[in-house]
């Protein structure tokens, strides 16, 4: 191996770095936690539309989950720090901007609460429609049966699918660098400007990610069975 | 387009209004009319059982019961009480609001043919669940009282199981349990055992036969002959969503007036 290929994929310029890229990681981290909570609940909004008995509701729901699942998450991005802004300052005749951090949580909210919607509304249509009934005969109102008996076994039956929306989510993070959210890539990318060593840089940070996500999703994986296979038969 | 039916006369005691009261039940789901008009009485500590072939509109009935499908016309009276409209402050008959519906349908403890118990709750939770969060009776008395209903069904060992683990039988015993521990005025039983195994049958038909020695109000709707032949107070022939026959067990088995009623037990003693 050439030494100047050794020195490529010598990691230890990524450890030296290490203070600034667990910020950015932990900024990706914030990203994740806060858009994770809108798409979790606008979806489940948006499903609970998509199963609403009133078809104008029904309506709004699939347009809800049709736009929003079918925006690419980089363009989504873009728009809603940069297009957004715009159109909300015409309207109010002044000048708006949205903090980096706000446009990515909303941008990647909004794109997965399309995704998180669809799985929210199989998992609530999967539900037998007994076990409402029998909530009904014992006088529980329509929100119990949906906080006590729909919402809890929703959950269990979309674990494998959020399990996956989730990963993709945390993947999808990466980009918000684009709109200067000091993230672990953006700061990867400070560190390569002055540094000049994009290989070890981008493995690094490349295998950070790898190693994140694949620890987190078997741990979630082997609990979320465990826990899914007691309840469902 | 609801209309309802004419009080029924003023009681003169308590003791006299029974208590459920199916007034003049009529339901149809489009243009197929499954109840045709239903009336009769239940009194306390009765058994009723509604016998009928397969779509002769008893588990709609029983439904109707207690408003989880509403009757087109007619009323349902839980101890003299209208359960489907209520006398406003001027005086005017008004439809009750689902929330006035929910607190009636306590009274009443439903078991359904497919169990339907909670499948993310353990036997106890789904025990003590309606009376927590509906009666709202503390964790301590649910749970006490929870387990006595699940003693009377003796399935007090699988308190901790989930439904899943236990058997259809098992399942049953606990559903009962579950509409006991609401206290209710009197429980209803849509074909209890007919998804059951022959074996499992007789366990749950067993705890039903207690209930009703206990004298606790029953309508059960039910396919099993020999239960209603010799728990009930009052059988219930339905045909077509009208009542064909009804009158004491041992008129309708012994002496069955109508060819319809004779036809249909003839299939039962074969």
């Amino acid at each position: 191996m050439s030494d100047v290929l050794k020195q490529s994929l010598d990691l230890s310029i990524f450890w030296e770095y290490r203070a600034i890229l667990l910020q950015g990681l932990i900024f990706n981290v914030l990203v994740f936690v806060c858009s994770a909570s809108v798409a979790l609940s606008v979806g489940l909004g948006a499903a609970l539309l998509r199963v609403n008995r009133f078809w104008p509701m029904r309506w709004i729901g699939t347009l809800h989950v049709e736009v929003f699942r079918n925006a690419p998450d980089y363009i989504m991005l873009v728009w809603v720090h940069f297009v957004l802004p715009l159109l909300i300052g015409l309207l109010i005749r002044r000048r708006v901007e949205f903090h980096p951090f706000v446009s990515a949580v909303t941008a990647l909210g909004l794109v997965y609460s399309g995704y998180f919607a669809e799985a929210f509304r199989a998992g609530i249509q999967a539900i037998p429609q007994g076990n409402l009934d029998a909530g009904r005969a014992f006088g529980m109102s329509e929100r119990l049966i949906l906080w006590r008996i729909t919402l809890p076994q929703v959950v269990r039956r979309m674990l494998p699918e959020a399990l996956n929306l989730f990963i993709s989510m945390f993947k999808a993070t990466t980009i918000v660098s684009l709109i200067a959210v000091p993230d672990l890539m953006y700061n990867v990318s400070m560190v390569i400007q002055q540094e000049m060593r994009p290989l070890p840089l981008y493995t690094g940070a490349a295998l950070t990610y790898f190693l994140i996500i694949f620890a987190l999703s078997s741990g979630v994986r082997v609990f979320g069975e465990r826990w899914r296979r007691k309840i469902l038969a | 387009m609801r209309v309802f039916a004419p009080k029924p006369s003023v009681p003169i005691s308590m003791s006299d209004v029974p208590s459920i009261r199916i007034a003049g039940i009529h339901k149809s789901f489009g243009p197929l009319e499954v109840l045709r008009g239903v009336s009769f009485d239940v009194h306390r500590g009765s058994v009723v059982s509604v016998i009928g072939a397969s779509g002769s509109g008893k588990s709609t009935l029983l439904r109707c019961v207690n408003y989880l499908e509403t009757p087109n016309a007619g009323e349902i009276y839980i101890d003299g009480e209208p359960l489907g409209t209520c006398v406003d402050a001027r005086g005017q008959s008004r439809p009750r609001s689902l929330g006035e519906i929910n607190t009636m349908r306590r009274e009443l403890g439903v078991v359904f043919q497919q169990f339907n118990l909670w499948p993310h709750m353990t036997v106890l939770g789904n025990v003590i669940e309606a009376p927590i969060r509906v009666r709202k009776v503390s964790r301590k008395e649910a749970v006490e009282y929870g387990e006595e209903c699940l003693r009377r069904v003796k399935l007090l060992d699988k308190a901790d199981e989930y439904p899943a683990r236990l058997s259809g039988g098992q399942q049953q015993r606990a559903a009962i349990a579950r509409a006991l521990a609401m206290r209710p005025k009197a429980m209803l039983f849509d074909e209890a055992t007919s998804s059951l195994d022959p074996e499992l049958t007789d366990e749950v038909l067993g705890v039903m036969r207690e209930l009703a020695a206990d004298g606790t109000t029953m309508i059960v709707v039910t396919h099993e002959m020999n239960f209603a032949h010799e728990v009930s107070d009052r059988v219930i022939f339905l045909h077509q969503g009208l009542i064909e026959e009804e009158g004491p067990p041992a008129d309708l088995f012994g002496a069955p007036k109508s060819e319809r009623l004779r036809q249909f037990l003839s299939k039962y003693r074969k």
